[in-house]
């Protein structure tokens, strides 16, 4: 296969089909975009147009305020949230997985780890109806934290950490041990070390994955105080008598800074998904 | 028993570094599974109060015996079973394109096209595609007018809702799959192909022995996590359609949730649970056929 040179009309046949439904994958990214620069009325009478006729960014001042709190609580909300959680997430993700991985052998670690599995396999939109109850018995309803604290466990993080800790060769902690390093030396001054790719690469998959992360939020959040992007949008969406060009706008607002760090890092992100995946 | 403590105690450091992690996946993992165990069997309107009334199975009775539950059974199932062989003959296809020597110049411009979505927040996603097909504002009737071609009742008519939806998520999860296939193309042992050419095998030859064999492991990976997907299907019904029209779109993930908002708490993780070991067989299941496959 590799060593024929390809026929010409096949390959001309093979552009025009990847650049075609390439262009069907992107158009709704354009629609939204140019959606958001268009009074209302004008998408109605020609939705095709692929250019707005003028560039006018005011919709992002009519919008200042969603459901009674300003957009820009929302933007911060995300923001933080999203830190946060992807900070939490792979601080205790990293440390769960070392120690699952460098001694599955201690009483309860194995039950520990089929909970986990147990848990990801659970309809999470039906986990979040019993984690409302949980956050009501931990008085966490409402907050930040409660919010912060349920996005910080997911399995991608966790299968990731789980590979490269297992795919850590043994001799150089033992050298380590022979030394005389104590576990936490052993952490710090060589696991750590050599996990920096990794835990970049679930630090920025993590952030992706939370930033998209709604019904968690909805669920626990009690007022639209501590709503992220993608909530107000949905519950703009909802909203009766829509302003079509906001939800346009707010649409933007929400896929925009996790598209432009996902095309700056594509590789680490896709090679890190896949091989999230397989190992799971 | 002695020596089990010293084991701990001599491993206690570990038990230190793991205590955060197993703190959450108790709180937020095991404990709410259990609880909506519990809840379902219990008396909806007495289970919240500290002493709920348990009746047995008698949610599990009511739950099976409503048609609305099982006809959104049936959908979900339906809906399911389309969305695997959609996604994961798109993504396959896909990625047998961009991996063959036809394409060399722009492949990462068209895996990128394709993975986007996977990374674009599936609220605004959805939002967007809902509009597209909106029959006023939408461009897609717009294009198929200008087309001449009929118009697409999309989201608004009972015979084309699950589809509309099918093809939104698709466009949302295709790309995921695609990479997995992507990755085991990329590994897979070229000289077999060379050697099964020289031998004279055609091009449908080569593919059914040699090539799909080698692409085992992202199938049953792809179809597993495809079906965990696809039965959970709840976002895009909540952001789309609502369950509307006429129920057509109505998952039993999205039902159930319906059932909670209404205070119907047992019957709802009656639901849930019924959903769980759904889930937990067919993709055990889809697992074991696969590695059985493998070992043959």
């Amino acid at each position: 296969m590799s060593g024929r040179p390809p026929h010409r009309g096949l390959q001309a046949l093979a552009y025009v089909i990847a650049t075609v439904v390439s262009l069907l994958f992107l158009y709704p990214y354009w629609w939204m975009l140019v959606s958001a620069f268009r009074p209302t009325r004008a998408i109605m009478s020609d939705p095709l147009r692929l250019w707005p006729e003028r560039f006018d960014l005011s919709i992002f001042t009519e919008i200042g305020r969603v459901g009674g709190v300003e957009l820009w609580v929302y933007v911060w909300n995300s923001l933080l949230i999203t830190s946060l959680s992807t900070l939490l997430s792979v601080v205790i993700t990293s440390l769960g997985a070392y120690a699952l991985v460098r001694r599955p052998d201690l009483p309860g670690f194995r039950l520990l780890r089929y909970g986990f599995l147990v848990t990801i396999m659970y309809p999470y939109m039906l986990l979040v109806i019993p984690v409302y109850l949980v956050m009501f018995k931990l008085g966490l309803l409402g907050s930040y934290a409660g919010i912060i604290l349920f996005l910080a466990l997911g399995p991608i993080q966790f299968f990731l950490f789980e590979q490269f800790f297992r795919a850590t060769p043994g001799e150089v902690i033992e050298a380590g041990i022979i030394d005389g390093a104590n576990e936490l030396q052993v952490l710090f001054r060589i696991v750590l070390p050599m996990a920096a790719p990794i835990t970049a690469t679930v630090a920025l998959i993590t952030f992706l994955l939370n930033w998209s992360q709604w019904f968690p939020i909805l669920v626990i959040s009690r007022s639209p105080d501590t709503y992220t992007l993608p909530v107000a949008l949905l519950s703009m969406n909802s909203e009766l008598g829509s302003n079509f060009q906001g939800i346009m706008a707010l649409a933007v607002l929400t896929t925009l800074p996790v598209a432009v760090l996902f095309l700056l890092a594509q590789k680490r992100v896709m090679e890190g998904m896949a091989s999230g995946a397989v190992k799971g | 028993m002695n020596a089990a403590l010293d084991t701990i105690w001599r491993g206690r450091i570990f038990y230190l570094f793991v205590l955060p992690f197993a703190a959450l996946t108790i709180l937020f993992g095991v404990w709410p599974i259990l609880l909506s165990i519990q809840v379902s069997f219990t008396a909806s309107a007495t289970a919240l109060r500290p002493n709920p009334t348990y009746v047995g199975f008698a949610n599990y009775f009511t739950v099976f015996a409503d048609p609305i539950f099982l006809a959104s059974l049936w959908r979900t199932l339906v809906y399911t079973a389309l969305s695997v062989l959609a996604n994961l003959a798109f993504a396959l296809a896909f990625a047998v394109l961009l991996d063959s020597t036809l394409i060399k110049r722009g492949n990462l411009f068209f895996r990128l096209a394709i993975f986007l979505p996977v990374v674009t927040p599936d609220v605004a996603g959805y939002v967007v595609w809902r509009w597209l097909y909106d029959r006023s504002f939408g461009a897609l009737n717009a294009l198929l007018k200008m087309l001449g071609l009929p118009a697409f009742s999309g989201l608004s008519s009972a015979d084309t809702a699950m589809l509309s939806l099918l093809i939104a998520e698709l466009w949302h999860h295709a790309g995921f799959y695609m990479i997995i296939f992507l990755a085991n193309l990329a590994i897979r042992d070229k000289a077999l192909e060379e050697a099964a050419h020289i031998d004279g095998a055609t091009t449908w030859q080569r593919w059914r022995y040699v090539i799909l064999p080698q692409l085992r492991p992202a199938l049953v990976i792809n179809t597993v996590y495809a079906l965990i997907q696809f039965l959970k299907t709840f976002t895009v019904v909540v952001v789309m359609t609502k369950g509307g029209p006429n129920d057509q779109t109505n998952f039993v993930t999205y039902y159930a949730y319906q059932l909670f908002d209404q205070g119907r708490y047992g019957e709802a993780t009656a639901m849930a649970t019924i959903l769980f070991a759904i889930v937990i067989t067919i993709s055990m299941s889809a697992f074991l056929i696969g590695e059985k496959g493998a070992k043959r």
